[in-house]
């Protein structure tokens, strides 16, 4: 196997193209490629410094895809703009793996509660990507999963280089929450983040998005709907733990939980994720 | 007998030389340079690999081998018919190195291949074709055990490993007369040591009569012994040589006789070194856990919590084959009735197969199992008589000078002060609300006499070098444990002299006395018992030679001699002189510790060990009533080790054994799916990390053992024993429900405080 790291960003989707057709593939941390088929040639993207920066530019907010987890959940720009994505990267695997892993690596592995991407999903963010030197395009969030850890991103053939995230602004907030059964390198139970906007004190946008239920992290949007108008009393967030409750649909495993516990779980993390959310909007006047 | 009560990190360090004091080792691990046995490698040497049955209950109809042997680079291929093994065991022979006709669980060993690389050798598995033809197969001990159930060995019929049954006192009277009788049923499933290193060997067999084995083992002589038996080698031409050991926790005592075998079947067959490996979803489905448990247990009580009799059925499942869970049965099943008095005792046993991973042994024998049940059956009838579960224990703990239900002579014994100070350390008496308090006890054997009627203590060498630095040689086994540091500040002590002048060697069976090794905390006790002395036999005959070399009478003095005339003469100046006197010899010391025989008889009754610890473990838990997510706060561990050899390792044997303790009690244990392990990875099988772990006190009463080493006692099995009772009654209490299945899931938790079902 040969491993390249790539210097530029074009130098990188050269590599792609001269290997030929999914024989080379661009890796970011890759804490999770030992455990799959190992291609003949892997991609390093992740020391690409334009890969690296995290920017506030015409009023979005611009995440490199090779952002470590530890950069994101050190970043007090994250942190101010987009607090679930901090929280996620602050709480994922453990301080090795959150030190290598990147942010673009954690959404095109496509495993179905990967951390950083519930909140990513959330915070309604748009994925940029580029397929040859100098073209590119945006992707929505939910386009970007194929199927159980399986993306949309071909990594033999485009180069996932930026998410674009709407900062958080006045009377807005987010929060992510995570369930596990063990302190650090447990794949969740149930994972939730949320994305608010109050007006006068009442929910006037929701965006809740939970896991693993599905392939891809999901969007439980008739919670957000039945949520909308409603104020901050323990009330909404009972009902929103109610509903989301109602509306998930979960798998059990042997290995993890029941899937009547996942779905008592992933409500109890919806209402609290919704409450934390509301509390920062509050907070950001 | 108590002299105090030393608190951890204040004050007196251990033995003299204990401060600061560390084994060369430690630098080599904690620094990355030290050599396990996975780092080993042999010139020539290939690679080997096992072909495993992917049924949980088969017979073998045939297995090809010729297309793997015709696979270039491939050097040995085996199967069970050619091998012309005879059955072997540890308790009972119910086990081949391969499968002759029949495979009994997903994973049991049927061919074996040795090649000049992993690849090969693995490509060379797939060329193997066998013809299964599947039996039905058992999964749950109950079910085993009915009648009509498929048997797995023809020679244990009714799936009956081995049982027994102890009856003590009155126990039927007694549940008559008793104001009080509580009951329940506790389950525990399988747990796994969880060494980080899996184990690995390198075997070199010799053409004609020899063997040459590279692995980390507890017990290596006795291993050596089995080795030669089922190989038909001359014991004494079999060598094993322990690299350093990436942990054991009693799955090394034995460690994996099976890979053994074959990587010498294989290295016979191919003459050349032969290095085997378990991978690490190997060490879980095929490597050798603690059985799983289901104890049915039943107390009686007088209304003032006097403790009347206890009964108890215990099924303990032994996966396919036995190894030593015959053993962790019996411990399981008796140990606890020695904690307390308990008048009367009437208990059945049974070890059962079923087609699942086969058992052996992990750190403590099971007594944590049944301690679980013991302990939390004593709280439910503390709730019930309405007395503090603090006060219930101190009202029936036992004490020194007593002798158990069972014949356990009980030396030195500090319980009810390791009782009531783990009650203090954690605020037993100012109980936070909103928090679960829990307390447990335990008692552990220090140092068998009865493993071997005939053979109960140990030996050691001991040399003093032309350096004037002492060689101390043992056949005891340093696995990270500090055993070697334990017997240097021993030696240390008997000869005057510091800790770092000490060398130690061992972990070879062609240089060291025979052993049984470091099992049933053995090796500070016996083992160190006998350090001393050798050191003792030692200094005497330096004396002697001092005296000689001076011409005059000799006192010593801080490791050296001072003569009537005022001359010092330095240990270096006495090795020269003896060694030029004898031409190349050096002076040596022999200690033999033989603890006195056993009283022990046909139905179990009398001592068997030279002393017991003691413990009691105390925690405060919160419980997130919503999810059930447990939180262990605070843990306070008291223990009574005699008097602490080395602090720091003492403290460091607590906080390693209380954090597999609290695994145990929250979030390990082996999930099956028809016979198949579910968890085979650490992702799935939760040993707890650094983030799930509470701070841990370590609190030592320090009690003078008459046998250990200047009073010193076992501290390595104990240390767990007690922890998963404690958490689990600190969670019974937050939750004001019992408790009876461990490990203690959130879910688990979430459905006791909801009441909810599984529906699937």
């Amino acid at each position: 196997m040969k491993y390249i790291i790539a210097k530029s960003l074009d130098g990188a989707l050269a590599a792609l193209q001269d290997t030929g057709t999914g024989r080379a593939r661009v890796v970011a941390g890759a804490t999770d490629l030992f455990l799959q088929e190992q291609p003949d040639r892997l991609i390093d993207i992740s020391r690409l410094p334009e890969l690296q920066e995290v920017t506030l530019e015409k009023g979005l907010l611009r995440v490199g895809a090779a952002v470590t987890h530890n950069a994101a959940s050190a970043s007090g720009l994250i942190w101010e703009k987009a607090a679930a994505l901090a929280e996620a990267s602050t709480l994922l695997g453990s301080p090795q793996i959150r030190n290598i892993g990147t942010l673009g690596g954690n959404v095109a592995n496509a495993a179905p509660a990967a951390d950083a991407a519930v909140a990513l999903a959330a915070l309604g963010a748009e994925a940029v990507l580029f397929d040859s030197p100098g073209r590119f395009y945006v992707k929505p969030f939910a386009g970007l999963y194929a199927g159980y850890n399986c993306s949309r991103v071909d990594s033999c053939r485009e180069i996932l280089a930026w998410f674009l995230i709407r900062p958080a602004g006045p009377g807005q907030g987010s929060a992510f929450l995570r369930f596990t059964a063990r302190g650090a390198l447990s794949l969740p139970l149930a994972n939730a983040a949320a994305r608010v906007t109050l007006e006068k004190g009442r929910l006037k946008e929701v965006s809740l998005v939970v896991a693993p239920a599905g392939p891809a992290p999901s969007r439980l949007k008739k919670t957000e709907a039945l949520l909308l108008g409603s104020n901050l009393s323990g009330k909404t967030w009972s009902m929103a733990e109610e509903s989301a409750s109602a509306e998930v649909a979960v798998r059990g495993s042997a290995l993890r939980c029941s899937v009547e516990y996942r779905r008592r779980l992933i409500g109890i993390l919806a209402g609290r994720v919704l409450s934390l959310a509301a509390q920062r909007a509050q907070r950001n006047r | 007998m108590i002299r105090r009560n030393i608190k951890a990190g204040e004050g007196k360090e251990g033995f003299p030389g204990a401060r600061g004091f560390y084994d060369p080792e430690v630098w080599a691990k904690v620094t990355g340079r030290a050599r396990y046995g996975i780092d080993l490698a042999l010139p020539g040497m290939l690679q080997g690999k096992i072909l495993r049955s992917p049924h949980p209950h088969a017979l073998i109809r045939n297995v090809d081998l010729s297309r793997a042997r015709s696979l270039p680079g491939v050097r040995a291929v085996l199967s069970g018919t050619g091998l012309g093994a005879k059955p072997y065991g540890i308790v009972f022979d119910d086990e081949n190195p391969l499968a002759l006709d029949r495979v009994r669980y997903i994973g049991d060993e049927v061919a074996a291949v040795a090649a000049v690389d992993e690849q090969t050798a693995l490509e060379a598995l797939q060329m193997i074709s066998v013809e299964y033809e599947p039996l039905s197969a058992v999964f749950d001990p109950e079910e085993a055990l009915l009648k009509g159930a498929v048997t797995l060995h023809d020679d244990f019929p009714g799936n009956i490993a081995w049982e027994n049954r102890i009856n003590r006192g009155e126990a039927e009277a007694a549940f008559k007369d008793a104001d009080l009788v509580v009951e329940d049923t506790y389950a525990l499933p399988s747990f796994h040591p969880g060494y980080i290193e899996p184990i690995s060997c390198i075997a070199e067999s010799e053409k004609f009569d020899g063997l040459t084995l590279h692995t980390a083992l507890q017990s290596p002589h006795i291993v050596r012994e089995i080795l030669a038996g089922v190989l038909g080698l001359s014991i004494s031409r079999v060598r094993v040589i322990s690299p350093v050991m990436g942990g054991g926790f009693g799955g090394r005592v034995y460690g994996n006789l099976k890979l053994y075998l074959l990587a010498a079947f294989l290295s016979r067959a191919a003459g050349a070194p032969v290095k085997m490996q378990l991978t690490r979803e190997e060490e879980f489905t095929v490597g050798r856990p603690m059985v799983a448990a289901m104890i049915k247990m039943k107390m009686a009580l007088k209304e003032d919590g006097t403790f009347l009799a206890r009964q108890a059925d215990i099924i303990t499942d032994n996966g396919a084959y036995s190894a030593q869970a015959p053993w962790v049965s019996k411990t399981l099943s008796e140990r606890n009735d020695s904690l307390y008095h308990i008048p009367s005792i009437s208990t059945r046993v049974r070890l059962v197969y079923t087609n699942k991973v086969p058992t052996g042994q992990y750190r403590a024998y099971g007594n944590q199992l049944a301690n679980f049940a013991c302990e939390s059956l004593i709280d439910r009838a503390a709730g019930k008589l309405g007395m503090d579960p603090l006060r219930l224990r101190l009202k029936n703990c036992i004490g020194p000078g007593d002798t158990s239900v069972h014949g356990l002579q009980i030396k030195s014994c500090a319980l009810s002060r390791c009782l009531q100070d783990a009650a203090d350390a954690i605020g037993w008496t100012e109980r936070k609300k909103g928090r679960g308090y829990g307390i447990s006890a335990a008692i552990h054997a220090g140092g068998s006499i009865v493993f071997n009627p005939d053979f109960r203590g140990a030996s050691a060498r001991a040399r003093l070098e032309l350096d004037g630095r002492v060689t101390i040689v043992t056949g005891e086994q340093d696995y990270g444990q500090g055993a070697h540091g334990a017997f240097a500040l021993i030696a240390a002590r008997a000869l005057s002299r510091v800790p770092g002048e000490i060398n130690i060697v061992s972990r070879d069976t062609i240089l060291t006395p025979f052993s049984i090794g470091a099992l049933g905390m053995r090796q500070t006790t016996i083992g160190g018992r006998a350090v001393q002395l050798a050191a003792e036999d030692l200094l005497a005959r330096i004396r002697d030679c001092a005296a000689e070399l001076a011409g005059e009478e000799v006192v010593p003095e801080g490791g050296a001699f001072r003569t009537s005339s005022g001359r010092l003469i330095e240990p270096v100046g006495i090795a020269a002189f003896y060694c030029a006197k004898t031409s190349g010899l050096a002076l040596t010391g022999e200690g033999r510790y033989v603890p006195e025989k056993s009283d022990y008889d046909q139905s179990g009754y009398g001592n068997i060990a030279v002393t017991y610890s003691f413990a009691a473990h105390a925690c405060e838990v919160e419980i997130d009533r919503e999810t059930g997510a447990l939180t262990v706060h605070r843990f306070v561990a008291v223990h009574d080790s005699g008097r602490i050899v080395n602090l720091l390792t003492a403290r460091g044997q607590v906080y390693g054994g209380v954090a597999q303790g609290l695994g145990m009690a929250c979030s390990e244990g082996y999930i099956f799916e028809e016979g198949r392990v579910a968890n085979p990875t650490f992702s799935g099988y939760r040993i707890p990390t650094a983030l799930d772990l509470p701070s841990i006190e370590t609190l030592f009463i320090q009690t003078d053992d008459p046998e250990g080493p200047y009073g010193a006692k076992g501290l390595g099995e104990i240390v767990q024993v007690p922890t998963p009772a404690a958490v689990a009654n600190a969670v019974a209490n937050a939750l004001g429900e019992p408790v009876n299945e461990l490990p203690l899931t959130a879910e688990k938790i979430s459905r006791l405080l909801h009441g909810w079902e599984c529906a699937d």
